[in-house]
């Protein structure tokens, strides 16, 4: 029997070292507990449709270059912070110093406040669930801690952008930590973006922690580009009355994987995760979820809807877990899957474990194609094919793409979306 | 207008049209009657192109030009409109979105500029009026949870938008009472022109009290079996199909409304 295949040494060479020293000593003990570590296969279960995406190859293992500059002209509503190659560009960013809000880069922590932070990254996260994010945690040159007091209100998004530069082989590890007190309030935009060509692995961890009556809106939009491999984890920790959404919106490439995972640890907690994922080509993208209702009278709401054209792959993993306590429990998971193409494929699981007697839990999944017979009563309006196939399709996403509550995000989803159709859909 | 020549039609495999001859000037108005299973329905969706039906037969023009060497879409732009007996609900389009897009493709087609949102509100809210339609139904999606009478006004407004060369009506007055009835039929009314024709399939009379036609032709097992005025159709409510060797076990022509 082979072995089974592990990490190489090479992705645990020691990075850069501008990093405070308690966040490099646990970066340090980090990679020592990866040493060895199997990477996933077929056979594991939460990588089964995907590992044989995942190529990490030893020319991946260096870290980018941090570039310096704004390589992308962006012009963004609301505050912002640039990462070029997993690295602060602090004059292409531009956020406020606002009373009880702190959004500083790690490389800039005096040793107390890195300290406190090194006790608490990946406590958000399931580290056997999410391997890669393991790496994240060994291999991280930089990121960013945003701390509310309670209260704070952030009266703006904060757009983090994430660009990597592919003109040489490499890889990213982007990292961001929200700590949002008690009923304080914010809305961060995660934006993936790429340049170059040379093959790019980004390996990302967002994490949140909500106290009390907290309110979180996480937006992220996946738009890398083919030479990219993107693999992200989103950790929540939701207290008593805290309220998480997160709309996810993801373009397809050569492998793109996301673990958002949500803890519902306090009563009366909610969150609602969007996701859009939209596939052609010969891209894959795997969306596996988690939420968990720890404590009793907690409420998720799930709606994900993947559309595949050509020979792409999309793959939706949902779980819900009702822990034995969670009495009274409010979860709902839709998931709706829209093939475009005979060569597409769509493999969507929910998984929902149940311990407590009295919730209500409810899930769907549904894999079609477009309707013949809307498609007949468009075009007998003398609708194109091309339009509306379009018109059916947006009509599809439609309900998630308008809930996002950020314009610019809408804005630039809309544009991507506009190029798959016009790729994807031809005229009679 | 339309010449409809020896036309056969099957739907997986089963011969429907059995060689169905029809002429229709511009400025008339035709009603197709006949027993269920007749191939009314069928007829309707072969003019309009609908591909699950195949044309093995026969040939179809409109104003001298081939219909069947065109698809759905450039059926559409060349003046063929279907009033679908059973329009589609399509959730997350909304009905204004789709009716100017609509539009617009009709007038890109006729070398006219487009309308913008604005100019088409207006228009749209105007001929909403028209057919009795509360233009709140614009915002809904299309036919979204709209009654059977609120659909069939719909169409009849999308035909009034798109001033057809030839509009034909599907069961247009089925599932409708008295009252819709009588605002579907003003809005028919309305588009009665000279230089457009309109093809009604109906099962029942009542709705061509409303609606005069010229000429009437009863439909029956694949063919045109007889043809007349409009005395034809009063007829075949006093005798229902019987007379003309036709079976109609469901129902005779509804007297009753």
């Amino acid at each position: 029997m082979k072995p089974a295949p592990t990490l190489s040494s090479a992705f645990l060479e020691p990075g850069g070292q501008s990093l405070p020293a308690p966040l490099l000593e646990l970066r340090e003990q980090r990679g020592t507990a990866l040493v060895d570590m199997p990477l996933p296969t077929r056979k594991t279960e939460n990588w089964k449709y995907s590992s044989r995406h995942l190529k990490l190859s030893d020319e991946l293992a260096s870290t980018l270059p941090a570039t310096g500059k704004d390589g992308l002209s962006l012009s963004l509503p609301g505050y912002r912070v640039v990462f070029h190659n997993g690295v602060m560009i602090p004059e292409a960013s531009d956020f406020p110093d606002l009373d009880g809000i702190r959004i500083q880069r790690f490389a800039d922590l005096d040793d107390d406040e890195a300290a406190g932070l090194a006790e608490r990254l990946d406590n958000t996260l399931d580290t056997r669930a999410v391997q890669m994010a393991r790496l994240n945690s060994a291999r991280f040159e930089d990121g960013l801690y945003i701390q509310l007091d309670k209260e704070a209100v952030l009266d703006q998004p904060l757009f983090i952008v994430h660009e990597v530069t592919g003109t040489a082989s490499g890889s990213a590890y982007p990292r961001i930590y929200v700590d949002a007190a008690r009923h304080s309030q914010i809305t961060v935009v995660e934006e993936y973006l790429s340049s170059g060509a040379e093959p790019v692995m980004v390996d990302t961890v967002t994490e949140f922690v909500l106290g009390d009556g907290a309110q979180v809106t996480n937006v992220r939009l996946v738009m890398e580009g083919e030479n990219v491999q993107h693999i992200g984890a989103t950790g929540v920790r939701q207290a008593s009355n805290s309220r998480f959404e997160s709309h996810c919106v993801g373009f397809g490439g050569p492998l793109r994987r996301h673990d958002l995972m949500v803890r519902l640890e306090g009563e009366g907690g909610e969150c609602k995760l969007n996701g859009v994922v939209v596939t052609q080509g010969k891209q894959h993208y795997d969306n596996h979820t988690s939420i968990e209702h720890v404590a009793a009278h907690c409420n998720s709401e799930e709606t994900y809807r993947n559309i595949a054209a050509d020979e792409s792959h999309a793959v939706f993993n949902g779980r819900i877990h009702i822990h034995e306590d969670a009495q009274k429990s409010n979860a709902n998971m839709n998931n709706k899957n829209l093939l475009l193409s005979t060569g597409a494929e769509i493999d969507t699981k929910p998984e929902l474990e149940i311990y407590a007697d009295d919730v209500k839990c409810a899930h769907g999944a549904t894999i079609g194609q477009l309707d013949k017979i809307s498609l007949f009563y468009l075009v007998s309006r003398g609708i194109g094919r091309r339009e509306a196939n379009t018109l059916l399709t947006m009509a599809f996403i439609n309900e998630l793409v308008e809930q996002i509550p950020v314009q610019a995000v809408k804005d630039a989803a809309q544009l991507r979306l506009n190029d798959f159709f016009d790729q994807t859909f031809q005229e009679a | 207008m339309l010449s409809i020549k020896n036309l056969h039609a099957s739907v997986e495999g089963e011969e429907i049209l059995k060689g169905i001859n029809l002429e229709i000037k511009a400025g008339e108005v035709h009603a197709i009657m006949g027993p269920n299973g007749s191939g009314k329905s069928t007829l309707s969706q072969v003019l309009a192109g609908n591909e699950t039906f195949e044309v093995t037969e026969g040939e179809i023009t409109l104003n001298g030009e081939n219909l069947l060497d065109l698809e759905t879409e450039e059926r559409a732009r060349e003046g063929i409109f279907l009033a679908f007996q059973y329009p589609v609900e399509i959730p997350g389009v909304s009905n204004l979105q789709f009716l100017r897009t609509a539009v617009n493709a009709m007038r890109t087609h006729r070398g006219e500029p487009e309308m913008n949102a604005a100019e088409f509100m207006k228009l749209a809210k105007e001929v909403s009026k028209q057919v009795d339609l509360d233009p709140a139904f614009l915002k809904r999606g299309v036919n979204e949870g709209f009654s059977g009478g609120e659909k069939k006004r719909n169409e009849i407004l999308q035909a009034l938008l798109l001033q057809p060369k030839l509009a034909i009506l599907d069961e247009t007055d089925s599932g409708l009472d008295i009252d819709a009835l009588q605002v579907v039929s003003k809005g028919v009314n309305a588009l009665r022109a000279k230089d457009r024709a309109i093809l009604m399939v109906t099962h029942y009379q009542r709705l061509l009290n409303h609606i005069v036609p010229d000429h009437v032709h009863v439909l029956a097992g694949g063919k045109i079996v007889k043809s007349g005025g409009r005395e034809l159709a009063l007829e075949l409510e006093e005798r229902g199909y019987g007379w003309l060797g036709v079976k109609d076990e469901e129902a005779t022509p509804s007297a009753a409304s």
